[in-house]
């Protein structure tokens, strides 16, 4: 008797490729992490392009929020006289939420998309063929130094975003609601502490491997030439994009528990 | 004794069956062109020689040992002594022309800077590139990069080279160049195989034939034979007269 054969929707198929995929790529890429040969400057190239050349995106991104952030907080706070509390809840929604979340996003959208189409170029012209038949990994010389590059720069960024997102609640709380700058910098340092930092702190790490594997994947698996490119691009961006925003809620839960803990 | 074997080999992509029991030989020193329609399947068995396609059965033998279940890092030996010849060169485009030569020396000798460049000048004037040595692959033409490509690939002086469509979409003095080196790598006694549609260089390069026609080696033969036997298919495929 011949047995019937299980049909699965394409879109489910893809997905749950896509699940399995990166799973594997992500456990070979640790593994192969701790194995010779380093391929340091390689290391050094994508922590200049991912780290250096979004620095003014992450700039001008933190700043604004931060800006608009203690303009709504201020303007919504006036009419209970909660003015005073600006500070602190701009202080806190950045560190906590609005620093790595953003600053993720916007690496996602520049980063992840140039990962996939680079990586798919290489695939439709046989690049990467070329490293495997050359006898190197394609694992070593393109998806590790973009992985380790991605969880090396991206909590140095928010780190950055950070500051520049308090330094623009600090610019609009004195010019706009008549809030000393001192005073705004004292309440700042005095109410945040080292559990809201490192709270999105934490969570820099996820973002960056939900960043850097997927697009790696996607990139690494264009088949059908060029069109597919374009395809693997949007495909890494949008992933990304949702682990970074689904995924948040969870790590966020998961830091308010080891918090308690603590 | 045979370099390379291949028994029985099978292979399909998304339910579709592209061989079917393949099965040919190519003993040391010889060049084999493997030839045949496009869409044939010569490049996936080119590709699986090198284990960058694995088949869904049968037997691939270098040098006696088979290759098929190895493991990527057990096919980096493989891969240092069988070079690939990609259709387009595939050369790194991030890297100079003397980078990408340096790629494999540099991922498998402990070879000084020095000596390495030595060799890559050495190379490239053998190859008559001598001056592309600081220029991108994006600078070449096709010629020049498939040469490159070529130059890349006997870097490691390997023992047996694979020729994906060398001269595929070249002028005639590329396509002449591109069969001057073969034939200087065949003197020193390269074994080969070459995939190709340039039936005018497979008949001045190659030793003999095979034939793939209907998912199996329909024919195989050697260049005398074939060129004397007006009903071969090789020779019907020739005149443009089969697929």
């Amino acid at each position: 008797m011949k047995t019937p054969e299980l049909r699965i929707p394409n879109r489910l198929k893809e997905q749950l490729e896509f699940l399995g995929g990166s799973t594997l790529l992500a456990k070979q890429t640790f593994s192969e992490m701790s194995t010779k040969p380093f391929y340091g400057s390689l290391l050094v190239d994508q922590i200049y392009q991912i780290g250096v050349k979004s620095f003014p995106l992450v700039f001008i991104t933190a700043l604004s929020t931060g800006m608009v952030m203690s303009l709504q907080y201020g303007l919504g706070l006036e009419k209970f006289g909660g003015k005073p509390y600006v500070p602190r809840l701009v202080a806190s929604t950045i560190l906590r939420e609005m620093g790595p979340v953003f600053t993720s996003l916007m690496l996602a959208a520049r980063v992840g998309a140039g990962m996939a189409s680079e990586i798919g170029s290489m695939v439709v012209t046989q690049q990467i063929d070329a490293i495997r038949a050359l006898g190197t990994s394609p694992i070593k010389r393109i998806v590790i130094p973009r992985v380790l590059a991605c969880l090396i720069v991206l909590p140095l960024l928010v780190s950055i975003a950070n500051m520049v997102g308090n330094f623009g609640g600090m610019v609009v709380g004195s010019s706009e609601l008549n809030l000393d700058a001192q005073f705004y910098l004292r309440r700042v340092l005095e109410t945040s502490n080292l559990k809201d930092y490192l709270a999105g702190f934490g969570k820099t790490f996820f973002f960056a491997l939900f960043i850097s594997i997927p697009s790696c994947y996607f990139g690494l698996n264009v088949k059908n030439g060029t069109k597919e490119v374009g395809i693997a691009t949007t495909k890494a961006v949008v992933v990304a994009s949702l682990l970074i925003l689904v995924g948040d809620f969870f790590l966020s839960k998961m830091f308010w528990i080891i918090e308690k803990w603590l | 004794m045979a370099l390379i074997e291949i028994i029985d080999f099978r292979k399909s992509f998304s339910h579709k069956s592209v061989h079917e029991g393949v099965t040919f030989y190519v003993k040391k020193s010889e060049c084999l062109g493997l030839v045949g329609g496009s869409g044939a399947g010569k490049s996936v068995i080119l590709r699986s020689l090198i284990g960058l396609e694995r088949p869904d059965s049968g037997q691939i033998l270098i040098d006696g040992t088979d290759i098929v279940k190895f493991t990527e890092k057990d096919l980096i030996e493989i891969r240092k002594k069988v070079a690939y010849v990609f259709q387009g060169g595939a050369l790194f485009d991030s890297m100079t022309v003397y980078e990408n030569l340096a790629y494999p020396l540099r991922a498998h000798t402990q070879l000084a800077e020095s000596k390495i460049a030595d060799k890559i000048h050495a190379q490239l004037g053998e190859f008559g590139l001598s001056d592309a040595v600081n220029l991108y692959p994006a600078e070449l033409s096709g010629g020049m990069q498939k040469r490159i490509g070529l130059a890349r690939a006997m870097m490691m002086d390997p023992e047996i080279i694979l020729y994906d469509e060398p001269t595929a979409g070249l002028d005639p003095y590329n396509t002449n160049k591109i069969q001057e080196l073969i034939l200087r790598l065949k003197a020193k006694g390269v074994t080969a195989i070459l995939v190709t549609h340039d039936m005018p260089t497979a008949m001045n390069v190659c030793d003999k034939f095979a034939f793939l026609k209907n998912k199996i080696i329909a024919e195989q033969g050697t260049v005398e034979q074939l060129r004397n036997n007006k009903t071969s298919l090789i020779h019907q495929f020739m005149e443009g007269q089969i697929l």
